[in-house]
């Protein structure tokens, strides 16, 4: 490449940020939909799902029951203590595969009797529709209080033989959290930043990358563009920079978002849904302990993967005609990005070597869920960041090369 | 001002400029006339330094297209009837962007707009987005961005094409009113009347070579015809003529 001059760069960049700046649809997903989409996915979701199940619970139930009779009062108590009510029928099975009830219960003749025998019980038989989240939340209910009743049965069994409810735990297991402080805080942060940053460089970036080539082709903005005194290395830098702007904007705002949409969600749900909510919200929540170092670590990781992805849509984005041929170009890049972001919440399965940090996108994930679990090697930053530059270096150096293609520049 | 030699284009097989050479003088309007495909875009894209010439030279300004790129590009305006402006920007946005990338100062852009609004008539596509420019609104601001820099050579490829009647006569009657003293234009069409117009001497390109340059009268004279497109047409038979009867000797 020719000397950059930066003072050009930058009026290529500034034209290419305002020209997309002003498309409000542009805006509005690359900047306003990455931070509103988080918050509302992670509040709504949440409260969408416990209102249903706080319905259901409420509701009166009618389980189907073959038996009724058969069945001791201690346990019809039990069960229709959960809001249920128990109805005779005769055939079960085809009245809860016909949707006609949730869930059915099957008493046999003599179930007190067999009970009461020493040797192996009585069997019942628990009819339910596993795929149908009711079906299965009814069946649920049905399972604890038979389970609260067999509990009171052994309780009375080892009571009568004078022996103590501790006979049946000779050994006890205590749980000790052995991670570190930034693991046990990271929550879903340790997968959701990486991913957000790729994903988000990426959508954000793309109607950037797309306007700065396809787009200036279309416009027949290119051709005032080259025969001005910019060189084409000056223009591809300039285009690139815009590009990543975009991206890394997409990427913080979808963060800034996260972080947003946690705070509201502790506030509201715990507030709402009370104890229950607690788990969920520090599941999905999370927060960051980096000191200074691994701060850096993170932000240069961050800058250095979104310039890799905006050198891909450059590159890519440069071959097309038109804005509907570049967005044709660039969607199969998706899975590009998704497999190994969705892989990556296995990644403990695996035992990688420090080659895998030479691979472009794998090692950024893996780099930045390390960084933020506070374990990441000198060795995987250096070999990652090598790489990125590497890559992101002959993307460019590969998008000025055809940048100066004449079959590229004039395909109309 | 502009002096081409041998410029030869191929892409592929296909040659669409073949050993192109002539000369354009200060203060001279140059006509580039030829059908749709002649060679004619290709040309001013070589000269423009846009496309790389397969063989063949051309100098514009004292700059070698080859040699003196960029410092060329500096003394060059293009205007083309394919060429757009950014719809999100308003004429003075795009004219200044334009004037900084030329390295001209803030107000050197300002007096330089001023004398582009008296002689254009820009009016309010100056304040306004381009893209809510009519197709004549748009070719003015275009034509403002290429001579901007006050460049000395100035080419029109197509400029009028799909242009309404009134925004192509604002098209001509700046070609006429810019004062050429000290600038060279190559003007580029398929349109005649447009050639005879304007232009003081025109080259006459088909199938990528040139088979006649002269003056309007100089090419009206050539083939005895009284008017430009019937001596276009005679010296389009004549050129034909000639390939076939190379040809039939070859074969």
């Amino acid at each position: 490449m020719s000397s950059l001059r930066p003072r050009l760069i930058g009026l290529v960049a500034q034209q290419q940020i305002i020209s997309v700046v002003r498309d409000r649809r542009t805006l509005f997903s690359a900047i306003v939909l990455p931070f509103l989409i988080l918050p509302l996915m992670m509040l709504g979701l949440p409260l969408l799902m416990g209102g249903l199940f706080e319905r259901e619970a409420e509701t009166v139930s009618a389980i189907a029951v073959v038996g009724k009779a058969n069945m001791p009062a201690e346990l019809i108590v039990l069960i229709e203590a959960n809001k249920v009510v128990l109805t005779e029928v005769e055939d079960p099975y085809a009245l809860v595969e016909a949707g006609d009830y949730l869930a059915a219960l099957e008493i046999p003749a003599g179930f007190s009797d067999l009970l009461s025998q020493e040797g192996e019980g009585p069997s019942l038989k628990l009819y339910s529709k596993p795929t149908s989240m009711r079906s299965d939340l009814i069946s649920g209910k049905l399972q604890q209080a038979i389970n609260s009743y067999e509990q009171e049965i052994v309780a009375e069994r080892l009571a009568a033989a004078g022996l103590d409810r501790d006979v049946l735990k000779p050994l006890k297991i205590e749980r000790i959290d052995a991670s570190s402080e930034a693991e046990k805080n990271s929550g879903m942060l340790a997968w959701l930043i990486p991913f957000f940053m790729i994903m988000w460089t990426y959508t954000g970036g793309q109607m950037a990358a797309i306007d700065a080539t396809a787009g200036e082709k279309e416009r027949g903005t290119l051709e005032a563009l080259l025969v001005s005194p910019v060189r084409r290395s000056e223009a591809v830098v300039g285009k690139f920079l815009a590009t990543l702007t975009f991206g890394l904007s997409s990427a913080i705002m979808a963060i800034l978002g996260y972080f947003v949409g946690g705070a509201i969600m502790s506030g509201v749900l715990i507030r709402r849904m009370g104890d229950d909510a607690v788990e969920i919200v520090s599941m999905m929540s999370g927060s960051l302990s980096l000191n200074w170092q691994t701060a850096l670590m993170l932000i240069l990781t961050s800058l250095l993967i979104a310039g890799f992805i905006a050198a891909i849509l450059l590159s890519i984005a440069m071959f097309a005609r038109n804005y509907k041929q570049a967005q044709s170009y660039i969607a199969p890049l998706t899975f590009l990005i998704i497999i190994p972001a969705m892989a990556l919440q296995f990644a403990e399965f695996f035992t990688f070597g420090n080659a895998i940090y030479a691979v472009p996108i794998l090692n950024a994930l893996l780099l930045i869920d390390a960084i933020i679990k506070g374990n990441a090697t000198v060795i995987a930053t250096i070999i990652t960041w090598v790489s990125l530059i590497i890559f992101t270096g002959l993307l460019l150096m590969f998008a000025h090369s055809n940048f100066k293609r004449e079959t590229v520049l004039f395909r109309t | 001002m502009i002096r081409v030699e041998g410029l030869t284009k191929n892409f592929g097989k296909f040659k669409a400029v073949e050993d192109l050479s002539f000369e354009v003088k200060s203060g001279e309007v140059f006509g580039l006339l030829g059908p749709n495909g002649a060679g004619k875009t290709t040309t001013l894209r070589m000269l423009a330094t846009l496309l790389i010439p397969t063989t063949g030279t051309a100098t514009i300004a004292g700059f070698d297209i080859a040699k003196d790129s960029e410092q060329l590009r500096r003394n060059i305006g293009v205007v083309n009837g394919g060429m757009g402006l950014y719809d999100r920007q308003t004429g003075t946005e795009i004219l200044t962007y334009f004037g900084k990338l030329y390295s001209m100062s803030k107000q050197d852009i300002k007096k330089r707009i001023a004398v582009l609004d008296e002689l254009l008539q820009l009016g309010d596509t100056l304040y306004r987005r381009a893209g809510d420019f009519s197709t004549g609104m748009k070719q003015k601001i275009v034509i403002a961005r290429a001579v901007l820099h006050d460049p000395p050579v100035i080419f029109f490829d197509e400029a009028t094409s799909g242009l309404d009647v009134m925004a192509r006569r604002a098209v001509l009657d700046f070609v006429t009113k810019y004062p050429t003293e000290g600038r060279a234009v190559i003007y580029s069409t398929h349109v005649m009347s447009e050639v005879d117009e304007l232009c003081h001497r025109a080259a006459i390109i088909y199938q990528g070579k040139m088979i006649a340059v002269d003056t309007i009268d100089g090419l009206r004279q050539q083939t005895n015809a009284p008017s430009l497109e019937q001596a276009f047409f005679k010296l389009v038979e004549r050129s034909q003529a000639d390939t076939d009867s190379r040809t039939e000797v070859l074969v």
